[in-house]
């Protein structure tokens, strides 16, 4: 379960910002989350849910936005989205894929009062 | 209501102690590896399969991750290397911050090798760096050779595979050629070794691999 450590940091950097920025209450919890990464969404909600009791956060709403797998060929050039790891290019079938988005893990904005 | 733009990392304080960790590490010239795999691939057998024969030329030591006992730091000490255990309670994973504080339990001015023993899991490891020069996944032939399809985020992150147990192999169906494919479609680059810790089958050819990187972080 690194969900509970991922939520954890999640709420860390969220309630240090909002803090920062005078803000009293957490609205909202935006993150970007890439296929690539191993994460269990529904773990890292329920985490989160247990762990924002009793903070500024604690009727804060996480937000996921899925990023997609979007490779490059570096033998033929071709730019696709992948649904799975294991890929070779949709047009070439070279392994030599470069890999342009998929593996985000951030946290993209929060919404205060 | 007001909208805060952040666009940070999640695992950014990982992030910086584990490239603090790395920083350290290259200023001792000390090779890191951090080593994965499900329970009970092997990685304590290979550890002792391997060090034994490492450890008259190097000084190494060994970071034990598990949820409980410290009976794989025990094993590595019996073979007279310092091995220092950490206890998860329930996470599944090593963090920098553990391992930074293990790390007060060893001379890193007189180390070569560190290596670091994860907890067994095959998901979470993989996005927690701990400031190693390379992971390197063990999978045993008892478990499928479908294993890289399944944990494809651990094979990406790895710079070799183990395939261990390869003596069981007459007794079970695992296809070797399969398993090497589905890894190399994941990471192209990623080194293989397969190795039998009951007959020591590739053992040296493991062992000079990591004797060689080694050598060339030492300080010279
Ligand atoms: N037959 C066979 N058994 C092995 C081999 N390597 C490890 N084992 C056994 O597998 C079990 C788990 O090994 P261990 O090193 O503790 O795995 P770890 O959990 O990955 O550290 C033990 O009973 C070992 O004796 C091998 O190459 N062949
Ligand atoms: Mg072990
Ligand atoms: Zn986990
Ligand atoms: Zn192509």
């Amino acid at each position: 379960m690194h969900e509970a450590s991922i939520a954890q940091n999640v709420l860390d950097i969220a309630i240090n910002t909002a803090t920062e920025n005078s803000a009293i209450k957490i609205n909202k919890v935006c993150l970007k989350i890439g296929q690539l990464t191993a994460i269990e969404e529904n773990s890292l909600k329920f985490a989160f849910d247990a762990l924002k009791e009793d903070t500024m956060a604690a009727n804060a709403e996480l937000l996921i936005e899925h990023i997609p797998i979007v490779g490059k060929c570096n033998n033929c050039g071709k730019k696709d989205t992948y649904s799975e790891m294991f890929f070779s290019c949709s047009n070439c079938g070279s392994y030599k894929m470069e890999i342009l988005s998929g593996e985000e893990l951030s946290i993209k904005e929060i919404e205060v009062d | 209501m007001e909208k805060i733009n952040i666009e940070e990392k999640i695992l950014s304080k990982n992030i910086k102690k584990a490239d603090a960790l790395r920083e350290l590490f290259k200023e001792k010239g000390v090779f890191v590896l951090n080593l994965v795999s499900s329970p009970g691939s092997g990685k304590t057998s290979i550890l002792e399969s391997t060090l034994t024969g490492l450890k008259d030329k190097y000084n190494i030591g060994v970071i034990e991750g598990d949820l409980q006992t410290d009976n794989d730091a025990k094993r590595i000490r019996k073979l007279g290397i310092k091995a220092h255990q950490i206890n998860t309670g329930g996470a599944c994973h090593l963090e920098a911050s553990g391992i930074e504080k293990s790390l007060e339990q060893f001379d890193l001015d007189n180390m070569d090798l560190l290596i670091i023993e994860n907890v067994g899991n095959l998901v979470c490891p993989s996005s927690f760096d701990l400031g190693e020069d390379c992971k390197v996944v063990v999978i045993s032939t008892t478990e499928g050779d479908d294993k890289p399809a399944k944990y494809p985020s651990m094979i990406r992150v790895s710079s070799a595979l183990i395939i261990n147990k390869t003596d069981l192999l007459e007794h079970v169906d695992f296809n070797t050629e399969e398993c090497i494919k589905y890894a190399k479609g994941i990471q192209p680059d990623l080194k293989i070794f397969q190795t039998s810790c009951k007959t020591g089958e590739g053992i040296k050819h493991w062992s000079s691999w990591l004797a060689e990187a080694i050598e060339s972080k030492r300080k010279s």
